[in-house]
């Protein structure tokens, strides 16, 4: 399983090049500035899909852990001065931590009652940074402008760096991705979305690798986080803890077939590209007819084509329930 | 097997058709016209406000470009003189009312539209993000419909604001108690806060309580809520414990429209309501009707000034002529920014940025060309506050705003104390 | 001071009820077909908008409106569950959790596309004013709203347990297998369970447009209170989401009146959360 057929190899080598040579190509910064949040949206849909797609946790509560990492290495270098590269991996640490706090009591929840319960959870996150004064409550923080630097994870004169940063963010989710899905944990994954119970008395411990997709899916989400606040500088929990965000993350990662590798990466390059350019070209017409269209490639998805994207193009067929 | 087949076709296409129009964007934007930017939330939750505060820009640029026998800036002149008559061309984008899309629609309407300076973006937030990229962009940005002190704060160099902020609103509130006092001898000694808590009312709130310590009066409740509650029984329940003289309360017009209904369902009524934003959106009155009698907002901009100047009702004149409504608060402040930049541009003979920000630095435009009771527009050389900017207040009567503090420039008396709901039609 | 307690639980009561009314509608649709709508919240800001559309191009008071609302939404849930549920009930969980998202972000929008996003407010119709009793004061449209959810609850309930379709429905909730087996259309069954979902969300938007102003976003607050009752009071049971839908109403009204607003929310959703734990099925759930 883990040896690659030529056929997979060399799409994978061409698309890899393209987008290395991508931003050197394209002048245009508002292009680069996409395929950054495709790459970002992309980390955050391989986190949701290691435990929604292949654990079966469907969470709609995503964007707390996002929140939490960039408010983690935020706070920590702003008032200690922590390096952010440190502060990305306190972020990863804390989401973990709080994601097992959560999931422990939330270990025999399935489907439906899972999807709701972690929406209250992340409102709860939400409202506690909204209203917690050490963490700039509204005001949210802003991030002051250091010297540019790799170490001080700033970049001012060009957005090259951060989008070669991100690129390599998302190949590590996805080789990690890679590594749990064909590992004997990622069978147990499975195992537990078909069914809590089989996977039970076939001896699986269930809590325990609930806990273990969830606290990497914070983690990842986290380091996305992080990643975030260092970009745009500025954060508060209306722009990374909402509600609105999770969701697009779970879509994303639909629309390109959850439970498969590729799969929310192709999503994000297909529904970021399309959010951002339908709203740059017909949204300020002031109608929302760019978030019409979105709406209605959601539901054409879930009614025709399930799998996602990548279900069209894999050997395997269309799941059977 | 067809379907599939269908599919990929579609999604092909899809995806060309989305890196098209990406490579469409980059390409160069011709240079006929001075560009400006503008963000503002034109779509989403706070889209009314965001299509408001447009309507304001339009008219601007429609004054600048043509011949308008107004005291304003440029209006006698078709386009800007000292640059051969050249016309003024706003690119807008819509942020959606978040922060991100800020960053990225400025920097791409200065990187590939080639905006030579940049207005809006109305909410706080999104300015922060919007301005962050100008200073880094080193593009001149004149904000004068974000309110957040937090704002002028930074002295950022290419960041310069025109209208008032919250603590200066804050202020005023204070000052017209103290005012009351001395003309009519109406005392107030305790105050109620009450404010949405995102980054507006919180900061609000913080400024009030800093002036009424300042200013001697005590503050019996400090209430916070979420700005989209679906009910606030508690929170009314809580002031109406407290029974405080005055109540001040920021919020946006969902929330001020609920309260407004659960104040006169609970029958709260304290000595007087002082408040901001929400009750002077132009959907506030539509909705509550005569039950947002009395209560008292302030404001930059109110049409009886036209009393005063002449200057406002003609502007409104042109106004009404081009959306059919009268100019409101958003419109009218949104309104001026253009001016700001326009006549910079035109002192500096250039759209170069650095001798763009060097006019705005000198800026002293007459307060008889402001549709504000101003003295003016300059700007502190370290913060880039405009100095002169300031507010009033205006009180709901008869379902109209009327000024009423300072009580120089008032069109009529104030009402106070706030008349009991009981006893109204 | 403790008229105001009793003020303030009146009003969770009060506000409690309108929960339970737009949950109930939720919990049926979860219970028959085992899909989560999550598109409850946009369909009660439709029927808020057909009943300020009524009476401000027809005159119709909200009140004489509800019928009316009631048909409308009825008609659109069986549209919704025929042409697009439907497709997605052979497909995997996830797509039945996503397709009402893609139908929650559209309805929203055309609402914006076709109603402009400004705020509306029904001006006083029939029902309006304060009733005051002694020290307490109850707003005359929510406590009609209210009462009418009780009887809107209490027909339901007939409905279910009383007539043949009713009792289908139940059946199908209970068993699917079975109740094909008995010979009921279970897909008919879905349908109408859809239809009547959304229409008592409907007679929902009636009552709440008579207090609360509409716009097209104003599904989203209620939309996510109402999974969480759903979730609290248990899969399917009308009974748990009307009890918990109080519940809720009351928890954020005290919650807020003794703590600190801007937290109420929170506290609903907290308290949810440790429901959960102790009691996965929910309330009543089985």
């Amino acid at each position: 399983m883990r040896r690659f057929t030529t056929r997979q190899v060399i799409p994978g080598v061409a698309v890899l090049i393209v987008l290395l040579i991508f931003p050197l190509i394209v002048q245009a910064t508002f292009p680069i500035h996409v395929m950054i949040l495709v790459f970002l949206f992309g980390m955050l849909g391989i986190g949701w899909n290691i435990m929604g797609g292949y654990a079966g946790m469907f969470s709609f509560g995503q964007a707390a852990f996002f929140g939490l990492g960039a408010y983690t290495s935020s706070y920590l270098s702003m008032t200690f001065g922590i390096n952010p590269w440190i502060g990305l991996l306190a972020g990863g640490l804390v989401a973990a931590v709080v994601a097992a706090a959560i999931g422990y009591p939330c270990s025999s929840l399935r489907g439906h009652y899972f999807a709701i319960a972690s929406i209250a959870f992340a409102e709860i996150v939400r409202v506690i940074f909204n209203n917690w004064k050490m963490v700039g409550a509204a005001e949210g923080l802003s991030l002051p402008m250091h010297q540019e630097s790799f170490t001080n994870f700033v970049f001012n004169s060009s957005k090259l760096p951060y989008y070669y940063i991100a690129l390599v963010f998302l190949l590590i989710s996805l080789i990690v991705c890679y590594f749990v899905a064909t590992s004997k944990m990622g069978y147990y994954f499975r195992a537990i979305k078909e069914s809590h119970d089989v996977a039970e008395v076939l001896g699986v411990d269930v809590v325990r690798y609930r806990l273990i997709a969830i606290m990497i899916s914070a983690f990842m989400s986290a380091v996305a986080g992080t990643f975030y606040a260092q970009y745009i500088l500025y954060i508060d929990p209306e722009s990374v803890m909402l509600l609105a965000i999770s969701v697009q993350i779970v879509l994303i990662s639909m629309l390109g077939g959850a439970g498969s590798v590729m799969g929310p990466v192709i999503g994000a390059a297909v529904l970021i590209p399309l959010a951002e350019y339908t709203r740059t070209m017909l949204g300020y017409k002031g109608t929302g007819v760019d978030m019409l269209i979105y709406g209605f490639l959601i539901m054409l998805i879930s009614m025709y084509q399930p799998a996602g994207v990548w279900g069209l193009f894999s050997r395997i067929g269309r799941k059977t329930r | 097997m067809r379907h599939k087949y269908i599919l990929r076709v579609f999604l092909g296409a899809l995806s060309s058709f989305v890196l098209i129009l990406g490579l469409m964007v980059s390409a160069q934007a011709q240079q006929k016209v001075i560009k400006i930017g503008a963000v503002y939330p034109l779509t989403g939750n706070i889209a009314s406000t965001g299509i408001d505060c447009r309507r304001g820009v339009d008219l601007a640029v429609d004054i600048i470009n043509g011949k308008y026998d107004l005291d304003l800036p440029l209006a006698k002149s078709a386009g800007l003189p000292n640059l051969g008559g050249a016309k003024i061309e706003i690119v807008y984008a819509d942020t959606k009312g978040d922060p991100k899309n800020g960053m990225s629609e400025t920097e791409r309407l200065i990187t590939a539209e080639k905006v030579v300076g940049m207005i809006g973006a109305y909410q706080s937030s999104v300015t922060k993000t919007a301005s962050q990229e100008t200073e880094r962009l080193k593009i001149p940005y004149v904000c004068s419909d974000s309110s957040s002190p937090t704002l002028t704060e930074r002295n950022f160099k290419y960041f310069f604001r025109v209208s008032p902020h919250d603590a200066l609103f804050a202020r005023d509130q204070f000052e017209f108690l103290k005012d009351l006092e001395k003309k009519t001898g109406q005392k107030a000694k305790t105050v109620a806060l009450l404010y949405e808590n995102t980054e507006f009312g919180s900061n609000v709130g913080k400024a009030e309580k800093k002036y009424a310590e300042e200013f001697g009066y005590k503050v019996v409740a400090d209430i916070a809520y979420a700005a989209n509650a679906t009910d606030v029984t508690s929170e009314v329940g809580k002031l109406m414990n407290s029974k405080p003289d005055v109540l001040m309360h920021a919020a946006y017009i969902t929330d001020a429209i609920l309260f407004t209904k659960t104040f006169k369902e609970r029958g709260f009524q304290p000595k007087g309501f002082l408040t901001m934003a929400g009750y002077i959106e132009p959907g506030y009155l539509p909705a509550v009707k005569a039950d947002g009698n009395y209560f008292i907002v302030r404001s930059t901009f109110a049409l009886d000034l036209a009393k005063k100047k002449r200057l406002v009702g003609q502007v409104n004149e042109l106004f009404k002529k081009k959306y059919g409504i009268d100019m409101s608060e958003n419109a009218a402040r949104s309104f001026m920014a253009p001016f700001v930049l326009a006549d910079a541009i035109n002192r500096a003979k250039s759209t170069d940025p650095e001798a763009i920000v060097n006019a705005l630095l000198k800026t002293n435009i007459p307060g008889n060309q402001v549709i504000y009771p101003w003295k003016g527009i300059k700007f502190d050389p370290k913060s880039h506050q405009n100095i002169y900017a300031r507010g009033t207040l205006v009180q709901i009567l008869n379902q109209d705003y009327t000024t009423v503090w300072p009580f120089d420039a008032a069109a009529k008396p104030v009402v106070w104390p706030f008349p009991a709901w009981k006893d109204r039609k | 001071m403790s008229y105001e307690l009793l003020q303030q639980l009146i009003n969770g009561l009060l506000i409690g009820f309108m929960y339970a009314l737009i949950a109930i509608g939720l919990t049926l649709i979860w219970g028959v077909m085992n899909i989560v709508n999550f598109a409850h919240g946009d369909f009660l800001m439709v029927g808020m908008f057909t009943s300020f559309w009524l009476f401000t191009l027809y005159g119709i008071d909200p009140i004489v409106s509800i019928p009316i609302c009631f048909l409308i939404l009825f008609i659109v849930g069986w549209g919704i569950y025929r042409f697009i549920v439907s497709k997605v009930m052979k497909g995997p969980m996830l797509a039945q959790v996503v397709v009402t998202f893609g139908v929650s972000i559209f309805v929203a929008n055309l609402a914006v596309y076709f109603w402009t996003p400004d705020f509306r407010l029904l001006p006083p119709t029939i029902l309006q004013g304060t009733w005051n009793i002694g020290n307490l004061d109850l707003s005359v449209p929510k406590t009609v709203s209210a009462f009418g959810s009780i009887i809107t609850t209490i027909l339901v309930y007939l409905f279910l347990k009383k007539t043949r379709t009713g009792k289908a429905i139940l059946a199908t909730e209970m068993d699917r297998e079975a109740a094909l087996l008995m010979g009921i259309n279970t897909e008919r069954i879905n349908s109408l369970s859809f239809g009547i979902g959304l229409a008592l969300v409907g007679v929902a938007g009636a009552f709440l447009s008579t207090y609360y102003y509409i716009y097209p976003q104003v599904g989203s607050q209620f939309g996510t209170l109402a999974f969480c009752i759903v979730a609290l009071g248990g899969f399917g049971s009308i009974g748990g989401a009307f009890i918990a839908g109080i519940l809720v109403g009351l928890v954020q009204t005290l919650g807020g009146f003794f703590f600190d607003p801007s937290y109420k929310y929170a506290i609903v959703f907290a308290i949810y959360l440790i429901t959960m734990w102790i009691r996965p099925q929910g309330l009543l759930g089985w």
